[in-house]
């Protein structure tokens, strides 16, 4: 018995977490290669939620789907963002561009409630994707699929920044602007693709997360706050930090709740960021840059 | 040339600005004298903004209704209403500060009080201090009536009034019902109905086997559903608002919590709730102090229940729940008390508040001694087919308790 509620919690702390490092994924690149936070980040997670909510209502698109198509509307707002707005101030100290996607987010979030409304929709499939179940011990598969969904995110864009000309261009972006600049680099297009990429991580993360969480506006700041404590927990400037800081936000949580009681359980995670921050304040995993 | 154009542009913008302001003042002057002004500040925007838009849709209502029908008769004389809104961004200390406002610089004539028992009970100490009759149209909390005040007046009975029905109807329903475990928001209203909540049962002879509360802003409920599984109870009950309980009823699904009755409080009196939470809201036991289903022969502007209804969804294009209607019927009965007392002045009309005995689409109004509302039986439904159905009290029951089985 004891047994079985400890390898449940331990399996709600990770398929949680997998969650978690769905909605930091993108928070966590834009930060570390364009030093942005990005306070624009909730809200973009909202608009792929209702992205997939609609598509599966009035088109019959399952969420699987609305994953890429929420992503790609998404990529083209964040370029938009960057290459209209956000570049104008791009090379400012971080409190400048903080404040600007800050007022962003007021207007962008305020619009999807004029839109939208703030009550809470939820996206309900025809055919529940159900509840693996083994040993007493139960794993919902569209939790699995969004840790699933988060881990080839992170894949995927360790591979841009590894291996593609566009990511080898971000880098070199990051690591030195005038010098990438000098190589024949269009510094703009590049911070524009970078931001666009989070977006699109954003917007993924969205789709997959409608048929979990409610959905609402007023949601993004939850979404953002996790983003923000997974980034500094995982590392700031490495592409598995989301990951790792989700998976352990996810787990601590979990056994926090389990010990004492669920009141405590986000205490607990923000005692350990304390700790983090002062004996190691590059995070988990933290580097400097996407060196 | 261009310059002198530009002047003559700035003096006519300051010419229309001016006209228009002395046509509005004037307005205003020649309205003021049959107008009466009450104010509410409510949460228009942040977390509580969906409540907020509710509330303001039953005064809106309310005052659309009256103003239609020729206003409130003051002593035979028309009075129209204006409701004047202050967005309070959902902060408490916000909801104080422009209920002082409206008092003292709108010079609102009677108070609608901000949402809920928390924010009610912190504003409730101004209208007091200034001896403006409030209604609470969204507090139940016994701790904002005993303060001893008396302008304050509310719509909603104290909580146990929802618990005792619920409890009562798992025990003879639930066969061998002895555990109940409890999940609360910490949060005063949640907090507060899981405590009676836990009080309730345990006179029914329940026992508690697990009282949980979780954090305002909790995105996961794993931990404590996975405990909860442990203790297999009869019967569980969660508190929070329409947000935290689709996901703690998704949750239980996901990690198979299935009790054979299972009781929330307040999401599924919302239609949300239900379309959100799709086949799984299905038998979910709750109450409210309202339900559509009721059934009174009001005699103020709505008339009876299903007038009520029936204007509402006309001008809105859904049913309305217990917050509309108890937004609502706080504009009745300060309507109500103004006509008994003949004169708008705020003792009297507090006087004549205090001693109301009238029947409206609500149900039956008279306060007690604290300002309170004690003539409401609050009804107790259960989600079934995809609507709330009445199932107690047996006077207006639509349907049996049906043991949950999802």
């Amino acid at each position: 018995m004891a047994a079985t509620l400890f390898f449940q919690v331990l399996v709600n702390g990770l398929v949680l977490g997998g969650l978690y490092a769905c909605i930091a994924a993108g928070f966590s690149l834009v930060w570390g290669v364009l030093n942005i936070i990005n306070i624009l980040h909730g809200t973009f997670v909202v608009i792929g939620s209702y992205s997939a909510y609609y598509a599966y209502i009035y088109l019959g698109v399952h969420p699987f789907i609305s994953v890429v198509l929420a992503g790609i509307i998404l990529f083209i707002i964040g370029y938009l963002f960057q290459r209209g707005i956000i570049n104008r101030v791009v090379a400012a100290p971080v409190l400048i561009t903080l404040s600007l996607t800050f007022g962003l987010d007021l207007f962008l979030n305020n619009s999807l409630l004029v839109v939208f409304s703030a009550d809470y929709l939820k996206l309900n499939l025809a055919n529940p994707l159900g509840v693996l179940q083994f040993a007493g011990i139960y794993v919902p598969v569209d939790r699995l699929a969004a840790m699933v969904l988060a881990l080839f995110l992170t894949c995927l864009l360790y591979w841009v920044l590894e291996a593609s000309r566009i990511g080898r261009a971000i880098v070199a972006v990051r690591m030195d602007r005038e010098a990438a600049t000098l190589m024949g680099v269009n510094a703009k297009h590049i911070y524009a693709v970078t931001f666009g990429l989070g977006a699109l991580m954003a917007g993924s993360a969205g789709a997959m997360l409608s048929v979990i969480f409610p959905i609402s506006p007023i949601v993004s700041t939850l979404y953002l706050s996790k983003a923000f404590v997974i980034c500094v927990l995982g590392g700031l400037g490495s592409v598995a930090g989301a990951m790792v800081g989700g998976l352990v936000l996810g787990v601590v949580e979990s056994f926090g709740g389990l010990i004492f009681g669920p009141e405590h359980a986000m205490t607990i995670s923000f005692c350990l960021l304390i700790l983090l921050l002062i004996f190691r304040p590059t995070g988990i995993m933290g580097k400097k840059g996407y060196e | 040339m261009r310059k002198r154009s530009k002047i003559s542009l700035v003096v006519l913008c300051f010419f229309v600005v001016f006209a228009a302001s002395v046509f509005l003042s004037v307005h205003e002057v020649w309205s003021a004298d049959k107008t009466i002004r009450i104010g509410a500040p409510l949460p228009l925007t942040g977390p509580l903004a969906p409540e907020g838009k509710k509330i303001q849709q039953g005064y809106n209502l309310w005052a659309e209704e009256v103003n239609k029908k020729g206003g409130i008769n003051v002593g035979g004389e028309p009075y129209k209403v204006e409701i004047i809104y202050h967005d309070y961004q959902s902060k408490t200390p916000r909801a104080v500060q422009l209920a002082e406002k409206l008092i003292t610089e709108d010079k609102v004539n009677f108070l609608f009080s901000p949402f809920g028992s928390g924010a009610t009970k912190a504003a409730s100490g101004v209208s007091e201090k200034y001896g403006i009759p409030t209604i609470a149209s969204t507090a139940s909390s016994v701790a904002v009536y005993d303060q001893g005040y008396k302008y304050l007046f509310g719509t909603f009975t104290p909580n146990q009034t929802l618990t005792d029905p619920m409890s009562k109807i798992v025990k003879e329903n639930v066969p061998n019902a002895k555990k109940v475990a409890i999940l609360a928001r910490n949060d005063l209203f949640p907090m507060a109905i899981a405590n009676v909540m836990k009080k309730s049962a345990e006179e029914q002879g329940l026992k508690v086997v697990y009282f949980g509360k979780y954090a305002i802003g909790s995105m996961d409920h794993a931990s404590a559903l996975t405990q909860i599984r442990a203790a297999n109870p009869d019967f569980f009950f969660a508190t929070g608002y329409v947000n935290d309980l689709i996901l703690i009823r998704k949750q239980m699904a996901d990690l198979g919590v299935k009790p054979p009755a299972v009781g929330m409080v307040a999401g599924p009196a919302y239609k949300e709730f239900v379309e959100a939470c799709g086949p799984l809201s299905e038998n979910v036991l709750s109450a409210s102090w309202w339900h559509p289903a009721v059934r009174y022969k009001g005699t103020s502007v709505f008339g009876p229940t299903q007038k009520y209804n029936q204007i509402f969804e006309k001008k809105y294009g859904h049913v309305p729940d217990y917050g509309h209607a108890s937004a609502s019927v706080a504009g009745v009965m300060l309507q109500l008390a103004i006509e008994k007392a003949g004169s708008i002045d705020p003792k009297k009309v507090r006087d004549s508040l205090a001693s109301l005995d009238a029947m409206t689409f609500y149900g039956p109004v008279r306060f007690g001694a604290n300002g309170q509302i004690n003539s409401l039986k609050p009804p107790v439904f259960q989600i079934q087919g995809g609507t709330q159905v009445v199932i107690y009290p047996p006077e207006i029951k639509e349907s049996e308790f049906k043991l949950s089985t999802k």
